[in-house]
């Protein structure tokens, strides 16, 4: 026995030392959406349906009792189509899969399977749309999947350089995909033939946004491009000070953005100039979600990933307003916000808590998932 | 150890991928080379220690009989001996104490700027130094070399039975021949253990951190042909089985130039 000793404990050793050993489960960033009063998150491991309003949970999906084999980045997307009752679609990081739940008349009992996709070579990160019937997403293989909603088989298939981990963005009959291979592609929405390309200096991680029928989007080069759609052609860039990962929005003339390094933006498109003097940096955050505008309120807000904190800020000055309250457990906060019966919702990582609902006025929380004596 | 060590690592696997063609895996090798043999003086000295601290056992063990119920006067006559032949009991130990944080910064360096995972490439971006916007350009690096993806673990297991393979020989060649049969055992185990774990580690996670595994191992082997001198060991007797000590312990006293060439280990049970 003696003799196994000494290997043991350098193999104990080298397991502590290398990080392998008591890892936590792999995290995912989860997403959610709201459908009338419900919501369905994709939440490291299952997707589940909740009361928007009181947090009760109705049903999780996968429903087998070992679940700890799947992650999910990828957003739920609820379509009416091809399901009477409406149809949820879910992809998985860990099993490569699109995921079709016909749900039920009564939306607190459990989904239906009805079809599954699996050919997909890589894992889903971004989220996916629904048009004309089909379904579109990107996969970890460099491909655009188009799925028929009625059954999953695979209508076209869109080939990039790079992983695509941005939900495609459809306009009309095109539809655009940014993709890691440095390239946003404006492809036919019938067919999946390109239609035209522009080449960025960085990877592209996010869907362009919408202004004035030009697209608006950011790149790994810190750069943000005015690409105008009628030239296919980038008529305008500005140079961040860090990675531009999440969608920018818009408010009335004004584009938010913000960089991976903690740093908003401003930019009024009338003039093209800063509407703050500076960026407001946010104390190093780690920021990747997307923004949330509360226009009438005139406030952004902000989820930080590294701190896990929102931050709310004067849409007009860029200074930083009271809001929410300090968690005691923050996690971090990859994800984007949702708004909806007039509570924010935020979904941390690393935390006990997976669902925050917060009072849109003030921050407070309403609710959270799962409920605080659960987790103690 | 994230600013001082991973960071710079990792931006000097960036700066080699940004030299060597944009290929991730020309960048580890390359990487793990320079660390290799900058470890070098270190690994030689550490060897030195060893060759020293294994000629001093001969006397070592006769101090061990000599003062056996008296600690305090071995402790004193170890440290006297050690001082006259100016060998350093810390001297193996400090190479090691060196090298293991650099070890282990470039295997975290390797896992991190390959970034398999969205969640692992968000943190890569603290990690970029600002200041050279070039590095920025390169992200996410390009992860595809023959059948691998450097993100993934190898599907085929061809990396983590060369990791298997040149870890035992490695192995093989640089541990110390054995002066009993504890010694020996633990070797043996030893040669099984470490190659096993560290093939384990390149079938389970990114088969880039099985390149870098593979790749120490090949320099490791070159490093030994190329100062052998420093790694050759006196060649010791072989060490004794049970069945030759007791045989040893029949024969008795008969053969007086056998007995000069035996391992200290044997000549004190057979005087017992």
């Amino acid at each position: 026995m003696r003799r196994w000793l000494i290997p043991l404990g350098l193999g104990m050793i080298l397991l502590f030392v290398t990080g392998c050993a008591g890892r936590p489960r792999q995290e995912s960033w989860p997403g959610l959406i709201v459908v009338d009063d419900i919501l369905y998150a994709a939440n490291w491991d299952r997707v589940s349906a909740l009361d928007a309003v009181t947090g009760e949970v109705y049903w999780s999906y996968p429903f087998e009792a070992n679940r700890r084999t799947n992650h999910f980045y990828a957003t739920p997307v609820y379509t009416e189509e091809a399901s009477e009752h409406g149809l949820l679609l879910v992809a998985g990081f860990t099993d490569q899969a699109v995921h079709a739940l016909a749900l039920s008349a009564d939306p607190t009992q459990p989904p239906e399977l009805v079809w599954l996709f699996t050919r997909a070579g890589g894992q889903y990160v971004g989220s996916g749309v629904v048009a004309e019937g089909l379904f579109l997403i990107g996969n970890g293989d460099g491909r655009v999947y188009a799925l028929d909603l009625e059954d999953g088989a695979e209508v076209w298939v869109f080939r990039t350089q790079d992983r695509v981990w941005a939900t495609p963005l459809v306009i009309e009959d095109t539809v655009y995909i940014s993709s890691l291979d440095h390239t946003l592609y404006a492809v036919d929405l019938q067919t999946g033939v390109e239609r035209w390309r522009v080449d960025t200096q960085g990877a592209l991680a996010s869907a362009p946004a919408v202004v004035d029928g030009d697209l608006w989007i950011g790149d790994f080069a810190r750069t943000l491009y005015q690409i105008d759609v009628a030239t296919q052609s980038i008529v305008w860039t500005y140079q961040a000070q860090n990675w531009l990962w999440g969608t920018p929005v818009m408010g009335g003339s004004t584009l938010y953005f913000y960089d991976v390094g903690g740093n908003v933006y401003a930019l009024d498109l009338q003039t093209r100039d800063m509407l703050w003097d500076e960026p407001v940096n946010l104390d190093e955050a780690t920021l990747r979600g997307r923004p949330m505008l509360d226009a009438e309120a005139g406030i952004l807000l902000v989820p930080a990933h590294e701190s896990g904190k929102i931050y709310a800020l004067d849409a007009e000055t860029g200074m930083e307003i009271d809001w929410g309250v300090i968690e005691e457990d923050p996690g971090k906060l990859p994800s984007d916000l949702v708004r909806a019966h007039n509570m924010v919702y935020a979904m941390p990582i690393e935390a006990e808590t997976r669902i925050r609902a917060l009072d849109g006025a003030s921050g407070v929380p309403v609710w959270v998932y799962p409920p605080v004596e659960d987790v103690e | 150890m994230n600013v001082l060590i991973i960071r710079p690592i990792i931006n000097l696997l960036l700066l080699f991928y940004l030299w060597l063609g944009n290929e991730t895996i020309i960048a580890v090798t390359v990487v793990t080379i320079i660390f290799r043999l900058a470890m070098t003086p270190l690994m030689l000295n550490q060897q030195k220690s060893a060759r020293k601290q294994q000629s001093l056992r001969p006397k070592m063990e006769e101090l061990q009989n000599k003062y056996k119920d008296d600690r305090e006067k071995l402790s004193q006559e170890q440290m006297k001996l050690y001082k006259e032949a100016g060998f350093n009991p810390l001297g193996g130990c400090l190479p090691l104490l060196i090298q293991f944080p650099i070890m282990i910064g470039v295997y975290q360096a390797i896992i991190r700027v390959l970034a398999a995972t969205p969640l692992q490439l968000l943190t890569l971006s603290n990690d970029i130094y600002s200041w050279v916007p070039a590095f920025s350009l390169l992200i996410p690096l390009k992860s595809r070399f023959l059948w691998l993806d450097l993100a993934l673990r190898d599907p085929y297991y061809v990396l983590p039975v060369l990791v298997f393979a040149t870890s035992w020989l490695q192995q093989k060649l640089l541990t110390p021949p054995a002066q009993d049969e504890q010694s020996a055992a633990m070797n043996k185990q030893m040669m099984i253990m470490m190659p096993l774990m560290t093939a384990y580690f390149s079938a389970t996670f990114a088969s880039g951190l099985a390149v870098y595994f593979f790749i120490t191992n090949v320099v490791g082997i070159l490093q030994y042909y190329l100062f052998r001198s420093h790694y050759v060991f006196d060649e010791p007797e072989p060490a004794p089985t049970k069945k030759a000590q007791s045989k040893a312990q029949s024969k008795g006293k008969s053969s007086a130039k056998s007995k000069k060439h035996k391992p200290q280990a044997v000549r004190q049970r057979a005087s017992k």
